[in-house]
């Protein structure tokens, strides 16, 4: 019998998981061909002074509404090295629940003073820190009420890994009724960010998050 | 609970447990977007500088399993040079290292569409011209396949095609649809990603106990 890779599951209650999740298995790839398959990426835009700040548009004007929060973290590999100078591009909502960006519908009120997009480079130790808005939860499914619970999305980009996931907050509203929360299953401990004090800095509180990215040798466990 | 497929995967090796992988959600930034993106003929925007090899578009669209666009996804493409190298951390000083050209590129789409211009990437190690394609999603994690060019001879012996059965070959081969006014070939494909017609998707995490 053929051989064939994982089923993908499809997100409970999210209709575009329904419209774009595959129904079939995916294939296994042929040994020769593996390398195609790993890309690698040498992206490294221009990075403007103060772009993991989201908390305020300039320094000298007003914080957005809401507690402002650090992120922070080390991206390491499976195997445990650093992952160096990566671009990590961060996006949330604010503290209302609502994204600035132009398809998002969401009743919510606009903050002026939050555009809630960040990003920058990782340094000599895989490490990164932004300053954000302690994000609202948003209404994703009206007709059934169902709600996301407050998240931070991140993409990852550096050398041969790349990754895109989301930052969760341990036991937040709504976390147990969503979808990819769901399917991660026992495995959602993974995307909590940990709460840590943060008395000498204006943030209100921090939370650290690591992150193992599948590195240069490792796509393929055998 | 049910385990989450991606850590399902791992050997009992020393591997650090990964972070779950996520939706990128309807909301990516369009601000990251540049317009040179789908241009890999233009190492360098306003220089006369290009890469060796035929140029080509390919011009394709992800349709869901209702016949709609994939709008708001995220697409990689990722590719060898006309010498059927990949730029990679380990080649990037090879001699068979085009500097001219990158490979690897991410684009936003609106609608769905999308039109890379490109050169066709040359052939190794018994490789057909080919252009890996990972789309990130509203919906999914995250789904890899690979699209070929009609008419090629090597495509008869691509491992990649060859492993697959015969209906889910051709829904990986773009089809030969005309040129551009530059005369540069237009390659056409479209990625059904659920239900009737379904594109075939390939599996870069190897589940312990289904390898060879
Ligand atoms: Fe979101």
């Amino acid at each position: 019998m053929e051989k064939l890779g994982r089923k993908l599951r499809i997100g409970p209650t999210d209709n575009t998981s329904y419209e774009r999740t595959p129904r079939e298995n995916l294939r296994i790839i042929p040994p020769a061909a593996r390398d195609s398959f790993l890309p690698y990426s040498r992206v490294q835009p221009g990075i403007r002074l103060g772009e993991n700040d989201l908390t305020r548009l300039a320094p000298d004007l007003p914080r957005a509404d809401g507690d402002a929060i650090e992120m922070s973290g080390q991206i390491l590999d499976d195997t445990g090295q650093p992952l160096r100078h990566a671009l990590v591009e961060i996006w949330n909502a604010n503290k209302y629940g609502k994204y600035a960006h132009d398809l998002d519908g969401y009743s919510a009120p606009l903050d002026p003073n939050f555009i809630g997009l960040g990003r920058m480079l990782t340094d000599e130790e895989g490490r990164y820190k932004f300053w954000t808005i302690d994000p609202g939860c948003y209404l994703a499914r009206p007709d059934i009420n169902r709600w996301r619970p407050k998240h931070i999305h991140l993409s990852i980009r550096g050398g041969a890994s790349r990754l895109i996931t989301q930052m969760y907050f341990k036991d937040a509203e709504h976390n147990d009724t969503d979808p990819m929360r769901i399917v991660m299953g026992d495995d959602f401990h993974l995307n909590i960010g940990k709460q840590y004090e943060t008395p000498n800095i204006d943030v209100e509180r921090g939370y650290k998050f690591d992150i193992v990215i599948r590195g240069k040798d490792s796509t393929f466990f055998e | 609970m049910v385990k989450n497929n991606m850590n399902d995967t791992i050997n009992p090796t020393n591997r650090l447990p990964l972070t779950n992988e996520d939706t990128v959600g309807p909301y990516y930034p369009i601000c990251y977007d540049h317009d040179d993106r789908m241009d890999l003929t233009k190492s360098i925007v306003g220089q006369q500088f290009e890469p060796k090899g035929d140029k080509i578009i390919l011009r394709g669209r992800y349709i869901d399993k209702n016949g709609d666009g994939a709008h708001g996804a995220l697409i990689e493409f990722w590719q060898a040079n006309a010498q059927g190298v990949f730029r990679t951390e380990d080649t990037e000083s090879s001699p068979e290292i085009d500097p001219h050209f990158d490979g690897y590129t991410r684009y936003r789409t609106v609608t769905g569409d999308f039109e890379l211009k490109t050169i066709k990437s040359g052939t190794q190690l018994g490789r057909a011209p080919n252009i890996t394609l990972t789309l990130f999603s509203d919906g999914i994690s995250r789904l890899v396949t690979q699209v070929f060019f009609e008419n090629e001879i090597s495509n008869e012996t691509d491992p990649v095609l060859m492993s697959l059965p015969q209906d889910k070959r051709d829904k990986l081969i773009a089809r030969l649809v005309g040129e551009d006014d530059d005369n540069i070939p237009i390659y056409d494909i479209e990625i059904i990603l659920a239900g009737e017609g379904e594109t075939p998707f390939f599996d870069d995490f190897l589940a312990l106990g289904w390898r060879d």
